[in-house]
């Protein structure tokens, strides 16, 4: 039973990771419609730009995401209107675009490090909650309660405020949207700067818990297209479930099967949702053919 | 999306449109028989040089994989991440046949592409029911989820440590003491692949994986089995392949994991190559591959020592860039300079 219990809590922990780097995947995908295979490696930027606050100005990583964030919002609203824009209706030059910038930043970083680890010390990094007999670390337990709180940010953002509605208008309908009077554009460059920042807020959190390496962006992107395939397109609750979902069945995989083979578990399961449900458990049905058609 | 934006993206110019004749089989078949003969002269050229060697057996191995990957990514139109998953099923089943019965590797080529083909038609029962994006993301899983299965069971693939193939010089090996049979070998493969190319650009099959690529509605309005059109396609891109992961392996003479399924420097690459070249056209993906791979060696060469990735941060560039500014790829932008120079003279 206690390992049971050990269990749950290591996937819901595990969960509140994968659903933090899933939001800015999602907002994105949901939103702008596009596949940014590039995700993974903007958090993996928000983790370096953590280290580097900690190296140069001596500032705890959970703090430097004043900067990181900022920093990633901007570079997000750049890449949108200078590379995606111009690809709005080319969902195969989208996915060149997005994977050629994967590669490029993933090896920039690999080139510049040289491929040296590097880890940043928080003063939580080693504190560890005890609950009877379960132990928790703080860094992950951070993670999980900064999780919910993008969540209900996001949720309350796009149901409360008038840029929200207006980003909500645009996932509906880009042409009445754009009729009622919203700079479209616009919104998909706030999007994309606030799904990049997310990016790189995710980054900041996790950058106490990994060591960093220029790579460590793949261990996060298919993680993250799982929960936002799993949990729907463009809905905040859909990927704080989904993270939840692949994190306790990567946990209870690995410890019933074999760690070893835990990915392609939830691989396997991403696949079959992707077949059988493709709008995911959240989403509305046949909202993944939204971006195939014609909109503009 | 309209039909003009995707045939921008690379899609099968349509008959009568930017290109006012098709050519006969016949005609791209006697092409090809050139580009032999040229490549051939230029194996002769260089026979002394290993390292011009080495570099023109990956051109034209890469050349031969980026234009199977194009008969159902270029021409119908499926974007596949996952074309590295048929490489290593070719890989393994080569490898293994050879380490374990000592069977000649040019014997190997058959299961390696029947197996390749098999679980390209298996896989991509349940995948073509998604579109565009979805699809890359499935198949870039599948991709991973081979990774790591490839990994696991290391009685079948040597697992991390990947399996060192003995090395016993002869034809019926395959193996070879110097780099110009090799050189031989890859451009056979490569003109295999373009003959197939031709064949299926001006077959049923081809029109058909067309017509599926620039509108699958209309397509299937128009009685084709869009399905069966696109398992088909598959299924012929994926043998090569396989044939491609078993060359490959008795070139290297070593199998492991990341060599047969990193997907940047295998899955990937199929298509990036495609693009820089034309994707869609027959001879696009070879201009890529003349293009992306010496550059390649260049780079590793020159920059490899002092920034590792160098090469893969330039092609990632390259990649950003082409889908910007070059969707039809070098051979896309020869023909439509070649069409604005033709219209310039009869004015």
């Amino acid at each position: 039973m206690l390992s049971f219990l050990n269990i749950v809590i290591v996937g819901l922990l595990l969960g509140g990771i994968y659903g933090l780097v899933s939001m800015g995947l999602n907002l994105i995908f949901g939103v702008i419609r596009i596949v940014n295979f590039s995700q993974g490696e903007l958090v993996m930027l928000g983790m370096y730009g953590a280290y580097l606050s900690w190296f140069f100005l001596g500032l705890d990583p959970y703090l430097s995401s004043i900067i990181v964030v900022p920093l990633l919002f901007l570079l997000g609203v750049v890449l949108q209107r200078f590379i995606l824009q111009p690809l709005q209706n080319e969902p195969f030059m989208q996915i060149f675009a997005t994977f050629g910038l994967l590669m490029f930043f993933q090896n920039l970083v690999l080139a510049i490090t040289g491929g040296t680890g590097y880890s940043v010390r928080s003063a939580a990094s080693s504190a560890v909650i005890t609950m009877g007999e379960i132990n928790v670390s703080l860094p992950r337990l951070i993670v999980l309660i900064a999780v919910i709180v993008v969540a209900l940010g996001l949720n309350w953002f796009v149901t409360h405020t008038m840029p929200g509605k207006a980003v909500r208008a645009v996932t509906q309908d880009r042409r009445s949207a754009r009729l009622m009077g919203i700079n479209v554009e616009l919104a998909f460059m706030l999007t994309f700067g606030a799904g990049a920042a997310l990016a790189g807020l995710a980054g900041v959190m996790l950058a106490p818990i990994y060591t960093l390496s220029p790579q460590i962006g793949g261990n996060f992107i298919l993680a993250a297209f799982a929960v936002v395939v799993l949990g729907g397109l463009g809905s905040v609750w859909g990927a704080f479930f989904g993270g939840f979902i692949i994190g306790l069945v990567e946990a209870f995989a690995g410890y019933y099967f074999d760690p070893a083979l835990k990915h392609a578990i939830w691989f396997l399961i991403f696949i079959i949702v992707l077949i059988v449900r493709p709008g995911g458990l959240f989403g509305i049905a046949g909202a993944e053919e939204m971006g195939l058609r014609e909109q503009d | 999306m309209s039909k003009i934006d995707q045939q921008e993206a690379g899609a099968p110019a349509a008959p009568g449109r930017s290109s006012p004749h098709v050519t006969r089989l016949r005609t791209e078949l006697g092409r090809i028989a050139a580009i032999a003969a040229v490549f051939g002269a230029a194996i002769t050229f260089w026979q002394g040089d290993p390292f011009i060697l080495n570099i023109m057996a990956y051109t034209f191995l890469f050349g031969a994989l980026a234009s199977s990957w194009n008969i159902i990514g270029g021409f119908g139109g499926q974007f596949s991440l996952g074309h590295g998953v048929f490489f290593a099923i070719g890989g393994y089943t080569t490898a293994n046949l050879y380490f374990h019965w000592q069977i000649s590797p040019w014997l190997s080529l058959i299961p390696a592409m029947i197996l390749a083909m098999l679980v390209a038609v298996l896989v991509s029962w349940p995948t073509f029911r998604l579109k565009g994006p979805f699809f890359a993301i499935a198949t870039l899983a599948l991709n991973e989820v081979a990774l790591v299965l490839a990994n696991y069971f290391d009685t079948l693939t040597g697992g991390p440590r990947g399996m060192m193939l003995p090395f016993n010089a002869g034809l019926a090996n395959m193996v070879f003491t110097s780099r110009l049979p090799y050189a031989v070998l890859m451009l056979g493969f490569l003109i295999v692949c373009l003959v197939v190319g031709a064949m299926v650009l001006r077959s049923r099959l081809g029109y058909y994986l067309q017509a599926v690529h620039i509108d699958e509605d209309a397509a299937r309005a128009a009685g084709i089995d869009v399905l069966r059109v696109k398992l088909s396609g598959m299924a012929v891109s994926a043998a090569l392949t396989g044939i491609g992961g078993s060359l490959f392996a008795m070139y290297l003479r070593f199998v492991d994991p990341p060599t047969l399924l990193s997907i940047q420097d295998i899955g990937v690459k199929f298509l990036l190559i495609a693009l820089i070249g034309g994707v869609g056209t027959l001879y696009g993906p070879l201009a890529g591959a003349l293009l992306i791979i010496p550059l390649e060696f260049h780079l590793r060469a020159t920059l490899g020592g002092m920034l590792p990735g160098a090469n893969l941060l330039i092609l990632g560039a390259l990649l950003v860039i082409f889908s910007l500014f070059m969707r039809r790829g070098v051979v896309g932008a020869g023909q439509a300079l070649w069409a604005r120079y033709r219209r310039t003279k009869n004015e």
